[in-house]
């Protein structure tokens, strides 16, 4: 074969791997960060690295650029050689599986094994996480225990959001079932509750658990600031998220602000904070996404920018100018203002943020709520003092703010009102009058009276 | 709570079928190994054959002790020096990092314990397998290669004493590596699941609770007997669901409870895990109501104890005599727990009370819960039976090296391992036609091979039956025959999956003997005393010179 001893040939083989070595360390020397220096010289000044490592930074290719790198989910990836595919897919049929056989434990221990493997995958975070707060909690039968499992879907939408830092969309997620979820369930006056205080005394001691709530706020305060760092995340990276429409993504951090404000008014609280609320909603919807400037998503349109916090009268100005210069209505700056305004409902949440930040507005709210709860406790005489008074109120202030009259939820609560009034009276073994304040109202949404008077026949059965 | 039905072994009559078995594989052997010799030898193989067998009860019947352990003592050894024992650095490395998948995972308290108590049995049973299966592959073909098997049988042994030998010896390593891991895996989990000071006994986290199971029946809502209760929709069929405020009922029978057996004896503790099912919200605060009516049908007793809300997926511990100071049957009478119990038989009816909502209950569901023992109890039960998993991986390992090759025994015995442990159900359910066992009213009509190549052509689904006529019922036949060639195949390959334990000892039960340890040993040694025959035989026969 050849002439040379063993000892000879390993020495070979040695110099030869150490030749290879060099140029492997010249081109993929990590890089090594700025750190103080604890002595008092100076700081060393770190280095950007080798030639591969300068291209990952400058290319965002490497994984801590994606957000906080988990070492258990590299490592099974490494171990797992090419078989991550097959593991996955077996580990996805496990927990349809646990799911099935209702082994929660197992389940949940499952997700975290799938998210090991797939960690900067969406719709692996989505799915799961989703599973977790809606479809598992609604498996449970206690209300707080459906609250823990509510709170393990925010947690895995939080754990990632921080894995992956560059997607808007788990941000979304973990504001919309911290919002959505905890807010509008049919369990939302138990996790309202419990998100201020959680039912687990024994380990939160009356407080809320502060993986998620961290500031002791409301859940709808919480929300708005995960769309809030969601909104955020798009500006810093100019990643754009898929769930909607960008305007509408854009309007989430004031959304959840309008939902405050509305949950509030629903567990009776018409006082100042909520006046403020809805005072500072109006701010931030007018000024804040109402400027935000968006191009308009049509192609060869993509020179047009437009905003939202266009008043009817400068919207009829331009409607004039455009009209004038024969601009074919494709291409009309006005009808994209006016599409984009009614696809997120703005002039509606315009007014109505405006006009639930008035005492007088409050004062109407409040005096039907009490009356209604008046009338479940057959205090007829209270009712129909507080009926009358906040009706005339209600309908004073409409007539101010024509746009809201015809609105679905202001003609329920009108509706509802005078539904409420008339039992009142009714109870009390009287005529009821043909004229009455809302009679208009009255009058004109015949057709939705049978649905309103199911809805206050329910909430007869069932009091708030 | 279990997720399956705990079945007691009958063991008179695993022993028959058993016997009966062996008694065919032994005629079906001896006729082919006359068949096979008269072909090769003449008319002097049947003679050979015979020789053979006879020459096999004498080695049998002198069997030493002495020699075999020296054999085994051999084989430690040389186990030893293979550096068998660096298992333990990739069990340490696990377990080092267990807490990186582990931790944090959840926060409640009872599912804590299952995910580490499963994680401990897995990784061990895990590990111990590809020990026990590599080292009892390679073991007598590496001796024959390097023939230092030739040091051995020159010297007065019997050749079932060398496979003996071997299967003393490696099993001697597994015992060794089990108890270390097992130890190890022990002290891990005691120390991760502390329990708090303020933890009532009944609620502890780690523990093995033992279960007496009744048997259940169902009354409909009219309060006559039914098969089961109501199917409320659920994709697993387990449970069946009692309607509330009717005579709809769930009813466990006992029999042969003593009550100096009981807790503290005579404290009767009834231990439930019912699934809740709205048909409306109702009172979300409150949960579902049950109450107990304790009967002894024979003496005509009846004591409706206080009701008690149910929460869901959660242990729902019922202490009668705590709950119900004074128990009275349903005239008046004081009643004692020891008059229900003794003297004919024992029911605990079952009933819903919520209006309109529904229970649902399987018979593992409820049970009388007799003292505890110690988690150590259950935890190393279920270590048993991973040890007795890997002996059956170590013989079939032996035997498969007596007459193969190091490599192909190996694939041999992972094969046979591989299946029996993850494709048992697959083969179970060819066999049966139960194509999911938490849904029996989904069977295959006409599940052999020879009616489902008539379906796929004839564009029939499995739910539709065969027509009358004589074709169909030559179908039959050959299926007929077809799934029972499937049944023996099935049956070579052994269950497995019921040496997992897991479910009992993670969910604190404590692993019960007629239903889970007895099968257990009597299926090692039902497959092992067969297959060191062979081993024997395949040694005794092999020309060693052939490597």
């Amino acid at each position: 074969m050849n002439n040379l001893t063993s000892l000879q040939r390993k020495l070979v083989y040695t110099g030869g791997i150490v030749l290879l070595l060099i140029p492997i360390v010249w081109l993929g020397a990590p890089p090594e960060p700025v750190s103080a220096n604890p002595t008092g010289a100076a700081p060393s000044t770190g280095s950007s690295g080798g030639l591969l490592a300068q291209k990952r930074v400058e290319f965002n290719l490497g994984e801590s650029d994606l957000g906080n790198v988990d070492p258990a989910s590299s490592t099974m990836n490494l171990l797992l050689l090419g078989f991550r595919g097959i593991a996955t897919s077996m580990l996805w049929m496990d927990a349809q599986k646990q799911q099935r056989d209702k082994d929660w434990a197992g389940l949940r221990s499952t997700t975290e094994s799938i998210i090991l493997l797939q960690p900067h995958f969406l719709k692996v975070w989505h799915f799961q996480g989703w599973n977790l707060a809606y479809n598992v909690s609604a498996e449970w039968d206690g209300v707080a225990d459906r609250y823990y499992w509510v709170k393990e879907g925010i947690k895995f939408f939080q754990k990632g959001r921080d894995r992956n830092a560059r997607y808007a969309e788990l941000y979304w997620y973990v504001g919309d079932t911290t919002g959505k979820k905890i807010g509008r369930s049919d369990e939302a006056k138990q996790f309202r509750r419990f998100f201020r205080s959680d039912p687990d005394e024994a380990r939160f001691k009356g407080g809320p658990d502060p993986a998620v709530n961290p500031r002791s706020v409301d859940n709808y305060v919480e929300a708005g600031e995960q769309f809030q760092r969601a909104n955020d995340t798009i500006e810093a990276y100019k990643n754009e998220q898929h769930i909607m429409a960008p305007y509408l993504f854009r309007s989430y951090p004031v959304r959840a602000m309008f939902d405050y404000g509305t949950a509030l008014q629903r567990e009776g609280n018409f006082g100042e904070v909520c006046q403020n609320v809805w005072a500072e909603a109006f701010i931030a919807w007018t000024t804040k996404f109402g400027m935000m400037e968006f191009v308009v998503d049509v192609p060869g349109l993509e020179n047009m920018v437009i905003h939202m916090e266009v008043t009817a009268e400068e919207l009829k100005a331009m409607m004039a100018d455009e009209n004038a210069r024969n601009i074919p209505q494709s291409e009309r700056k006005s009808n994209w203002v006016d599409r984009y305004q009614n696809t997120c409902n703005y002039r509606y949440w315009r007014t109505r943020s405006r006009i639930e930040s008035e005492k007088e507005m409050a004062d109407a709210h409040r005096e039907m709520y009490e009356a209604e709860q008046a009338l479940d406790r057959a205090d007829t005489t209270t009712a129909r003092k507080l009926y009358l008074e906040g009706m005339t109120k209600y309908e004073k202030k409409l007539n101010e703010y024509e746009e809201l009259k015809n609105e679905d939820e202001t003609v329920e609560e009108g509706l509802l009102a005078v539904f409420g009034w008339q039992r009142a009276i009714e109870l009390d073994e009287e005529e009821v009058p043909d004229e009455f304040p809302l009679k208009e109202m009255w009058d004109a949404h015949a057709s939705r009276r049978s649905t309103v008077k199911q809805e206050f026949e329910r909430r007869r059965r069932a009091p708030r | 709570m279990l997720t399956f039905d705990p079945e007691s072994f009958n063991l008179i009559e695993g022993v028959q079928n058993w016997a009966v078995v062996m008694l065919i594989l032994a005629v079906v052997a001896f006729i082919t190994a006359v068949v096979v010799s008269l072909a090769a030898l003449g008319f002097a193989g049947p003679w050979q054959v015979l020789t053979h067998i006879v020459g096999g009860f004498q080695d049998l019947f002198g069997t030493s002790l002495r020699r075999s352990l020296a054999l085994a003592q051999l084989t430690f050894r040389e186990a030893l020096r293979r550096k068998t024992l660096l298992v333990f650095v990739v069990f340490a490395v696990l377990f080092l990092f267990a807490g990186w998948f582990l931790a944090d995972v959840t926060a409640d308290a009872d599912l804590q314990v299952k995910n580490y108590v499963s994680f401990v049995l897995r990784t061990i049973s895990w590990l111990i397998l590809p020990v026990a299966l590599l080292l009892s592959c390679w073991g007598l073909p590496e001796d024959i290669k390097a023939r230092s098997l030739h040091t051995v049988v020159t010297k007065p042994v019997r050749r079932h004493e060398i496979v003996l030998g071997r299967i003393l010896g490696f099993s001697a390593i597994g015992v060794l590596v089990l108890g270390v891991m097992s130890l190890v895996g022990y002290f891990w989990i005691v120390r991760q699941l502390p329990d708090s000071p303020d933890q009532s006994p009944d609620m502890k986290r780690l523990t093995a609770r033992v279960p007496v199971y009744g048997t259940i029946s169902f009354l409909d809502a009219a309060g006559k007997p039914a098969e089961a209760g109501v199917n409320t929709g659920d994709e697993n069929m387990f449970r069946s669901f009692v309607e509330g405020n009717t005579k709809a009922r769930a009813i466990w029978e006992f029999s042969n409870i003593e009550p100096s057996q009981l807790k503290g004896g005579g404290q009767l503790v009834l231990e439930s895990t019912f699934q809740a099912f709205r048909t409306f919200k109702g009172n979300i605060e409150r949960q579902l109501l049950v109450q107990y009516t304790l009967v002894n049908a024979d003496k005509k007793l009846r004591v409706p104890l206080k009701a008690f809300e149910v929460r869901e997926f959660r242990r729902n511990v019922y202490d009668v005599a705590k709950e119900n100071p004074k128990l009275q049957d349903d005239s008046g009478k004081p009643v004692e727990i020891a008059d229900l119990l003794s003297g004919g038989k024992f029911q605990v009816e079952t009933a819903c009370l919520s209006s309109a909502q529904f229970l649902g209950m399987a018979r593992p569901d409820l049970f009388i819960r007799m003292p505890d023992r110690s988690f150590a109890a259950s935890y190393f039960k279920s270590i048993a039976n991973i040890g007795l998993m890997a002996f059956m991986v170590v013989v079939l390992g032996v035997v498969s090296g007596s007459f193969l090759k190091g490599p192909v025994a190996t694939i041999l015995t992972f094969f046979i391992v591989a299946v029996g442990r993850l494709a048992h159900s697959f083969l179970e359910a060819l066999v049966t036609g139960k194509v999911d066992y938490h849904n029996p009213t989904v069977q295959f009509q006409g599940a052999g091979p020879f009616g489902a190549m008539y379906r796929i052509v004839a564009h029939l689904t499995p739910g539709v039956p065969f027509e009358e006529g004589f074709f169909f019922r030559v179908i039959d036949v050959l299926d007929g025959l077809a799934l029972n060639v499937l049944w023996a195949i099935q049956h070579v390959f052994p269950n497995f999956t019921s040496f997992d334990t897991t479910e009992y000892t993670a969910n604190a039960f404590d692993v019960p003997w007629a239903e889970a340890m007895l099968p257990n040993l009597a299926m090692t040694f039902g497959y092992c005393l067969p297959w060191i025959l062979v081993g024997y035989f395949s040694l005794r026969l092999r020309e060693l010179e052939s490597k």
